[in-house]
């Protein structure tokens, strides 16, 4: 059966004996953004490093249309069309803008090992194909004139949108954001929502994490609730915010829900 | 500015093309060294530089190069000429066999196993392995370098075989930068976790950059052993190792800054020959000094090499 969705299937991570995620089982649908929200320390991250490659779960399965990718280092994940961003922004720093974005192009990228020794007239045409890739990106993300800027001298909410477009460079099938409106105010955040919009048009699937409950709650398909590596709840925004056990998880654990 | 910037590296050529014409046999042999070593900086900048491991062990490639040239040539009587494909993929081979296991340790500890590896291959070189090496005295008497049957024993011709060396190395290098594999070297040294998660497959473009630089370090020990028909194993001590490190690290990892570092290193001494025992001391010093003041480096890598098309109103240039 060719399934074009993510289906976790009780997938466990432990650390020690803490149990960071506990027999979660989530199904992502196909053109979906689906959400994953709970009070800080609820193991949504650690799902995140689950599905990626960089955590191997200990017990359960992911499966990715059709294939388990669970055990897979992360490259060979995004090789199959799954890419993610940080919460805490992960970018090459002293490199410039274009260049990072150039990253996401590298499984694209038809040269062999020694095209770095000797180009070849193919090699210089996937080389320039790639980079025009680039500047259709830099247009897209808004982020022409920063090009040749070093990423780490540009603001935060410019930072977020240059991982954002390094990870559609590869030309996912599923884009994974962890939080990505932390640390963003609320002019860029409503532009990041129109971003995830745009984003979702092209056919690609969404999977967030997010704290900003208003993001969550206008951007979100299908949404499911995480409390102490356990799900609690899942369902449409709507079911979501009458479910009384989600408001007991985010009232009731007040003091720890603000970073 | 600009135009000076532009016409710098033709110039530069221009000036190493000729300059042999005009010095003695003594500078001659300076300015071979000067290339040499050049070479084999430019080889740990793979390594060190673009890649960001520490690698304190590049005298073992360099040494393994000129020792394959000087076996082949010596006991085998292969020619010269012939034996450069052996010195550039025998150190290349044992660069990709000896980082397949390492290349996973960090910093430090990765600097410790390479001093491991470049005192265990002069202790065998010493040890006179299977007959071959020579001992502690080496391997004297090389033929001197033929193509064509026209035999180039004069020292203006080992300085031009030197000089092609270092042009091709630098072509490499140039070809490196514009090529996914110089830039996934760039992005691993940055941000490893990044990378993976950006779909490179960072373990096998680190053993790459072992093997290039290897490979690279091992023609240019081709060159060394032709120009003093010899080779002995004090020349690849672990302390050669550390000068080819500092190099890239004071200079700081871009083409100009380990030129400035090596003919500081090397050719400098020559000049004041009476200073020459205070080398260490002023380099020492030297090291010292960057470091608080340009950490990374006198002439640092500059970044920002994209297609002029993409730079629309760029206010920090490239």
């Amino acid at each position: 059966m060719a399934h074009n969705e993510l289906i976790l299937t009780n997938v466990t991570k432990r650390f020690g004996g803490l149990t960071a995620v506990d027999a979660l089982t989530i199904t992502v649908e196909p053109g979906q953004i689906y959400g994953v929200i709970g009070p800080n320390g609820a193991g949504k991250t650690t799902v995140f490093n689950c599905i990626t490659g960089i955590y191997k779960s200990e017990e359960g399965s992911v499966n990715w249309r059709g294939e388990e990718i669970r055990g897979l280092t992360p490259y060979q994940i995004v090789d199959r069309g799954i890419v993610r961003t940080f919460q805490t922004i992960r970018l090459f720093s002293q490199m410039s803008v274009a260049e990072n974005i150039m990253s996401g192009r590298h499984i694209k990228s038809t040269q062999k090992w020694w095209h770095a020794i000797v180009p070849t007239p193919g090699s210089r045409r996937d080389e320039k194909e790639n980079w025009l890739k680039v500047g259709e990106l830099l247009e897209f993300f808004n982020l022409e004139e920063f090009a040749a800027t070093p990423t780490m001298s540009l603001p935060y909410g410019h930072q977020r949108r240059v991982e954002m477009a390094r990870a559609m460079a590869v030309d996912p099938t599923l884009l994974i954001l962890d939080e990505p409106a932390a640390g963003l105010n609320d002019k860029e955040t409503s532009e990041l929502l129109e971003l995830i919009f745009k984003i979702r048009e092209q056919g690609v699937t969404v999977l967030l994490i997010e704290h900003d409950m208003d993001l969550v709650m206008k951007v979100t398909d299908y949404l499911t609730v995480l409390n102490f590596g356990k799900k609690i709840a899942e369902g449409t925004p709507d079911e979501i915010q009458k479910n009384p056990l989600v408001i007991e998880a985010y009232l009731g654990s007040e003091d720890d829900d603000d970073e | 500015m600009k135009a000076l910037q532009r016409f710098s590296y033709p110039i530069f050529f221009v000036m190493l093309a000729v300059i042999p014409h005009l010095l003695n046999p003594r500078w001659q042999a300076v300015s071979i060294t000067f290339l040499i070593f050049a070479v084999v900086a430019l080889s740990q900048d793979i390594i060190l530089g673009k890649s960001g491991m520490f690698n304190m062990g590049q005298a073992l490639f360099f040494g393994m190069g000129a020792y394959t040239t000087a076996i082949l040539n010596n006991h085998f009587g292969w020619p010269i000429i012939a034996t450069i494909p052996m010195a550039i993929l025998i150190p290349a081979l044992f660069g990709i066999l000896l980082a397949g296991p390492i290349v996973h340790l960090r910093g430090d500890y990765l600097l410790v196993v390479t001093i491991g590896f470049n005192i265990v291959f002069v202790q065998v070189l010493q040890n006179n392995l299977g007959g071959l090496t020579g001992g502690p005295n080496g391997i004297f008497g090389l033929g001197s370098l033929s193509i064509f049957g026209l035999n180039l024993t004069s020292q203006i011709a080992v300085y031009y075989f030197a000089f092609i060396v270092f042009l091709l190395t630098l072509w490499i290098m140039h070809n490196l930068e514009k090529s996914k594999a110089g830039r996934a070297m760039h992005y691993l040294r940055e941000d490893q976790l990044a990378a993976e998660s950006i779909g490179i497959n960072t373990r096998s473009y680190k053993i790459f950059a072992f093997g290039l630089g290897a490979g690279i370090a091992g023609l240019a020990g081709t060159v060394f052993a032709v120009q003093y028909s010899a080779v002995s194993p004090e020349a690849f001590e672990f302390i050669q190792s550390v000068l080819f490190f500092s190099i890239v690290l004071v200079g700081g990892s871009s083409v100009p800054g380990i030129l400035l570092g090596v003919f500081v290193m090397f050719v400098l001494p020559e000049i004041f020959r009476e200073f020459a025992t205070w080398r260490y001391f002023i380099f020492g010093f030297a090291m010292i000094l960057s470091m608080i003041l340009r950490p990374r480096g006198i002439w640092p890598a500059t970044f920002g090499k994209i297609p002029k098309f993409l730079i629309k109103e760029s206010k920090n240039g490239a």
